[in-house]
């Protein structure tokens, strides 16, 4: 009987409603597209990429139904065309039932080779993505298309998101967002056209369609993978009026709960007597304590174990989720007296946060600031420990919480200007009948750059610390000996403020001095280190993110030997800086020289105050950053007293 | 019967060397009290059921290192991870915390597409400084050819590790010890009344850190291979791997599973392909040439299936297939034209063993096709897609190879290195100084691996990058300011034996003018200045991946108005293995540099640092030299 029920449901369900998803089909018989002569230049080319989401009222029941349908037509030219396409790999996801998956090979002597569903592959619980169903595209060689349509019922979730910009040309892509009489709201971002509204059978929504869509470029000083183009959309059940204002305020809830205990957890507040011994220390030197406690007992386990979240679970097993650490820090802030914002926000470099449309991948840092010192925990970071934002998170949006869970959107920025800086002092001798250079240093580093070098020294394995030695003493000297190698203040425990990481150390090398005759060569310039270069043949197309504000004070001694005298000076003046309208540089590179007797002093400051520089801007900010590289370049004649 | 022995006594000095870096370095973030294995073989009517219990503890000295607990088993369709129990101790407060959450999880890997493989993952609680964590689990195995190997040595130091095997008295068990030498291991075999016991226990073993340009860990690790020979019932011995026959027939029992159905459109490509050629060597080139062209390579490892090539007709049809379905395809191929062809097994140069020493799967892990064309053995290896035909590829040199010629037999022959003047680039570079600045146009002709390196740096390094920066990157000519212009690339396909590269460039801030005199330097490839080696830190041999030559003629123009006043004398070193020619000559109005380097190695010993630290200080020497002109 139950079954029969069953089958007059489908037939009703079937016969009520037309979906677009059930219309829609690729062509019966499939030709090669037409390509002009530079898109037949690239490796591989999409000629359509096509999304539909489609939410669903069911006639009965009140369960909403979510279809999702992508249709991907590429044009493969090469090996490495091919390797971009030949393998599928499809999210299960959410997904309820799997409507059609099928994938076809076109060759350009028109021969079609279907996929054989058989070898369609499932693949269990992977990383932290879940289910897949992956397949190989059978038949695909050089000059092929390659078609691939499928479509997934999905739970019902009121929100999506989908990257629209690839790594290969998209001639057309299509993305259709079909809500129905359901409230739904769409949104594309740095899309060059918008969403227009249409029918779809007897349902409504609204489409987005972009022409030649080009792939993100990797640039210097730049977050491209947040800054493609990319899709979210919204909606909500019948006669529902849910505002962005209701989801971040329920999200902030479900969220921060356990983050403002009322009583401090029994063990945890044992504990917290035993990291903070003052109790009138400052906030800044207890919640370093604190940071410092939890980053070397505790682990952040990312698994599907729920307890992790559990704060009796945490303190026995000192193991907790990215959110459960919070609650960790929350108890012993909360014993210590101190007082403490949660911010949850997404790294700047994957997502930027908007905080006009609610959507949930951007609730994926949870940091906590403390606003008496003006710095931030960041409990997912063991190489950090409280200090100004990580460049992964500066510059993007957050919501701080406060303890009556009331929550404000802030732009995530650094207090202390002059918090990450440089200073290096060298002084440089010939030795040997001018056989080698000699180069004593020695460098101060604060802030970000500190904390980077500390972490490097404790927690890297074993290869990488001695790469990261080797830039200490000196990067791109090819020959160089290093006779001395000293770090001081290397401990990741802190509690001065902004405590320099100090490095002393000798090198010396023979290719810095280089044979002109009887005349030597000296590459000074190379003892700053390798500079980076900007090259632009291409029109720039991110702005510009720094990883954070950044100086440096350099001060070159270069003892002349005696009998000889120095040529070419000019080339260690350099000035290049870049101004708001004001007129105050927002950043500069300069160098420049003092001789006295046979004492040459060179003296560069440089220095980035903001580390956002809007694409306008990006020919002056290339000119001071490639100032840096042409310094490294610098050298002077030494030629033998007449 | 209990024996014992020292292995090579004279080394004590070296071990207590490593004793007390074991056990003293403060520096040691996590280590090993104690490694132990303890396999039983059982054996039920030729079924063998093999389970290794396994047994790890360790100690977190200090709070650096706590990502540690982060455990991860893995396993496959031929084995089987059970009874995982995990425990913490905290020796400071007496307190004992147990794993209660394992999770079964998938990984995707770049290189293979589709695997068995599987992990269980768990993270210890509660390990900070100070944490001894306790795991032991049971890893059944259920084919008697996988009996793997166990490390004496880790990636942390291992105070304690010990081996043990349990098998009955009708099996025989064959073993292996590789880089043994610095440490000192105790062996014993114990007979019981059904079964034998063999013993390995070793102390105090040095943690294995990589280091770049190096052989993969297994050539310096201490470690063994076991397994099983054969075992007798009812008077019959059967073996299972008792020597490389007993491989290479059980290699051959699988490839008769291999599917040779509709073999009729595979045949039909062949001889189309060949009927345009005369000779053998031509037609091969011809064939081998088509499936690099049209085989995309992707992996799948699916139980035995990851033995056993597909059939040829399906690699065809489906456009794809990994190293074997490969190998099978041009093995079909080339024999249907009448080209005498083998499936072979090798193991890539990331496999340090030979077959004899240790006939098990872990000598191999990869398989090519042999072809013999007059007289002459030719390896062709279906994934390299831009190696030309005659030469193996890259990887597979000096490796030994498992020629299967029949079901019954096969030949052991060992890939031939490939000589440096194989692996040629040719550059030929004009230069000209024009306003203070350096104009150049370049052209490279490359060979053999030198080709090869390329093309697959050009297609996959590349990445998102334009080919300007790609260039000013990996070439890195004059300084990282060069301009790279009007690049042109010739074909990159394997049917083509060279390539060419040219291009123009501008070097701003690269000649000094100083006064009436501008210095310049000709040297704008500096090729191997980077590579000096760290004699002091630096543990293991140096690896290179292929000898090489290098010829660059660099002509430079005087400007007019201008005379030269200072040019470089000549410079070499002669080394047996490497080294190098720089010389000058003043023609009109032309300066030439001549530079010739070559490479005649695959690897620098240890006790060669010197030398080749000679060679590559002698080189940046001859670098550092620039001529002078004035006007």
């Amino acid at each position: 009987m139950r079954a029969i029920i069953a089958i007059i449901l489908c037939l009703c369900t079937s016969q009520a409603f037309s979906q677009y998803y059930k219309e829609y089909d690729w062509a019966k018989k499939p030709t090669l597209h037409e390509l002009t002569e530079k898109e037949a230049n690239e490796s591989s080319i999409s000629i359509l990429e096509k999304y539909v989401v489609e939410y669903v009222v069911p006639k009965f029941g009140n369960k909403l139904q979510k279809f999702e349908t992508t249709h991907t037509i590429a044009r493969v030219h090469d090996e490495k065309g091919i390797k971009t396409h030949n393998t599928v790999y499809i999210s299960m996801y959410d997904v309820l039932n799997i409507v059609d998956i099928k994938a076809r090979t076109i060759t350009p002597d028109g021969k079609v080779t279907l996929l054989n569903k058989d070898n369609i592959k499932e693949v269990k619980n992977v990383e932290e993505y879940g289910d897949f169903k992956i397949f190989a595209i059978e038949g695909a060689e050089k000059d092929s298309e390659i078609e691939v349509l499928y479509t997934l019922e999905k739970e019902y979730s009121a929100f999506g998101r989908e990257t629209l910009q690839k790594s290969y040309p998209i001639k057309r892509l299509e993305y259709h967002f079909i809500h129905g009489e359901l409230p739904g709201r769409v949104k594309a971002y740095r899309a060059d056209s918008n969403f227009e509204t249409r029918t779809y059978g007897e349902s409504t929504g609204k489409q987005l369609i972009l022409e030649n869509v080009v792939p993100m470029i990797e640039e210097e000083y730049a977050t491209p993978k947040s800054n493609k183009t990319y899709v979210a959309y919204q909606c909500f059940g019948p006669d529902t009026n849910v505002t962005d204002d209701m989801l971040w305020s329920n999200v902030v809830t479900n969220i921060t709960q356990g983050m403002f205990p009322a009583t401090v957890h029994p063990e945890i507040a044992k504990i917290a007597k035993t990291i903070i011994k003052d109790e009138t220390a400052d906030d800044f030197t207890k919640a370093f304590l604190i940071d410092d406690y939890v980053k070397t007992n505790y682990t952040i386990v990312q698994n599907n174990n729920e307890q992790l979240s559990d704060i009796d679970y945490i303190v026995k097993n000192k193991s907790a989720s990215d959110l459960g650490i919070i609650k960790v820090y929350s108890h012993l802030l909360e014993a210590a007296k101190v007082e403490y914002l949660p911010v949850i926000t997404s790294d700047v470099y994957e997502h930027k946060f908007d905080s006009e449309f609610f959507n949930p991948i951007a609730l994926r840092e949870f940091l906590i600031y403390i606003p008496k010192a003006f710095k931030y925990i960041t409990p997912n970071r063991v190489d950090y420990r409280l200090s100004e934002i990580p460049p992964n998170i500066l510059g993007n949006t957050g919501i701080f919480v406060n303890n009556k869970k009331q929550f404000s959107f802030y732009k995530i920025l650094q207090k202390d200007q002059d918090y990450s800086r440089v200073v290096r002092n060298m002084n440089i001798s010939f030795e040997d009948d001018m056989e080698y250079v000699q180069i004593e240093q020695n460098q101060e580093y604060y802030g970000h750059w500190a904390m980077n070098n500390r972490a490097y020294l404790n927690l890297a394995p074993e290869q990488a610390i001695k790469e990261f030695e080797d830039y200490l003493t000196g990067s791109g000297i090819e020959d160089k000996v290093v006779k001395k190698y000293e770090v001081k203040n290397k401990e990741m425990l802190q509690l001065e403020y902004n405590k320099p990481f100090l490095v002393n150390s000798a090198i010396t090398s023979e290719s810095l001095l280089e044979e002109a005759g009887d005349s030597y060569i000296f590459q000074v310039g190379k003892v700053i280190g390798t500079q980076s270069e900007l090259y632009q043949e291409t029109k720039r197309v991110n702005p510009i993110q720094m990883q954070y504000p950044n100086r440096y004070n350099y001060e070159i001694v270069v003892n002349i030997p005696q009998d000889y005298e120095v040529e070419g000076l000019e080339s260690l003046i350099i000035k290049k800086e870049l101004l708001d309208e004001e007129g105050n540089q927002k950043c500069k590179f300069e160098s420049n020289y003092k001789l006295n007797g046979s004492k040459l002093t060179i003296t560069i400051e440089e220095f980035y105050k903001e580390f956002e520089y809007d694409i306008a801007e990006y020919e002056g900010f290339r000119e001071v950053i490639n100032a840096a590289s042409d310094f490294n370049k610098a050298a002077i004649l030494m030629n033998p007293k007449e | 019967m209990t024996t014992s022995y020292l292995k090579f006594p004279v080394l004590l000095l070296l071990f207590v060397m490593q004793y007390s870096f074991a056990q003293k370095n403060p520096s040691e973030d996590f280590r090993f009290l104690e490694r132990t294995e303890n396999i039983k073989i059982h054996l039920d009517k030729g079924n063998f059921e093999i389970v290794k219990n396994i047994h790890e503890k360790a100690e977190y000295v200090t709070a650096n290192k706590l990502y540690f607990a982060n455990e991860v088993l893995r396993f496959d369709s031929f084995t089987k991870i059970e009874d995982i129990e995990a425990v913490t101790y905290l020796p400071d407060s007496g307190k004992k915390l147990e794993v209660d959450y394992i999770e079964t999880k998938h990984e995707f890997d770049d290189g293979i597409f589709y695997s068995d493989q599987q992990t269980k993952n768990f993270t210890f609680p509660g390990v900070t400084k100070g944490a001894i964590t306790d795991l032991k689990y049971k890893e059944v195995i259920n084919e008697p050819h996988f009996l793997g190997l166990f490390r004496f040595g880790t990636y942390a130091p291992t105070e304690k590790a010990v081996l043990r095997i349990e098998f009955p008295k009708n099996v025989e068990i064959g073993y292996k010890e590789f880089h043994t030498e610095n440490i000192t291991i105790n062996f014993q075999k114990e007979e019981k009344k059904n079964h034998n016991i063999y013993t390995w226990t070793t102390e105090n073993v040095a943690k294995f850190s990589s280091e770049d340009d190096a052989e993969a860990a297994l050539y310096h690790l201490p470690h063994i291979i076991l397994h099983i020979k054969n075992y007798t019932e009812n008077g019959k011995t059967i073996p299972i791997l008792n020597n490389v026959n007993d491989l290479y027939s059980w290699y051959a029992s699988l490839a008769k599973r291999v599917d040779e159905s509709d073999l009729k459109k595979v045949h039909e490509i062949a001889e189309d392909i060949a009927k345009n050629y005369s000779t053998d060597r031509e037609k091969a080139e011809a064939i081998y040439n088509w499936v690099q062209e049209n085989i995309t390579y992707v992996a799948f490892e699916d139980g035995l299936g990851g033995f056993i090539p597909r059939g040829a007709a399906s690699v065809c049809k489906n456009r794809y297939g990994d190293c074997k379905d490969m190998a099978n395809l041009l093995y079909v191929m080339l024999n249907h034209v009448g080209i005498p062809a083998y499936r072979t097994w090798i193991g890539t140069r990331d496999r340090p063993y030979l077959y004899d020493e240790v006939p098990t799967p872990m000598v191999d892990n990869h398989m090519i096709t042999a072809t013999v064309i007059d007289n002459d053995t030719i390896f062709i290896d279906g994934t390299d897609s831009y190696v030309n035909f005659g030469m193996p590829s890259s990887f597979t040199q000096t490796k030994e190879a498992l020629i299967g010629i029949s079901p019954e037999r096969f030949v052991l022959k060992k890939v031939p290195v490939q000589p440096a003047e194989k692996s040629k680039t040719v550059i030929n570079t004009t230069i000209t100084f024009e306003d203070g600045n350096i104009k150049a146009s370049e052209k490279r002709v490359m060979t053999g691996y030198e080709r090869v390196d390329f093309v697959t740096d050009y297609l996959y390094k590349k990445k998102d990058n334009t080919e300007e920066e790609f260039l000013n990157t990996t070439l890195a000519l004059g300084n990282n300011k060069t301009k790279y212009q009007n690049i042109t690339v010739s074909p990159i396909e394997s049917k083509y034996k060279e390539l060419t590269l040219a291009f123009d460039l501008q070097i701003e801030n690269y000649a000094k003018t100083i006064g009436s005199k501008t210095i310049l330097n000709l040297n704008i490839d500096r090729v191997l200045s980077k590579q000096k080696i760290d004699i002091e830190t630096r543990k293991y041999a140096k690896k290179i991946d292929h000898q090489y030559q290098k010829e660059y003629t660099t002509t430079f123009i005087i400007p007019e108005g201008y005379k030269v006043t200072s040019v470089p004398k000549p410079i070499k070193f002669d080394g047996k293995d490497y080294g190098f020619d720089i010389h000058y000559e003043q023609k009109d109005n032309q300066i030439i540099q001549h530079k010739s380097i070559y490479i005649n190695t695959l690897r620098v010993e240890k006790e060669d640092f010197e030398a080749w630290n000679s060679f590559v200080k002698k080189l940046i020497k001859a670098y550092k030299k620039s001529i002078i002109i004035e006007k």
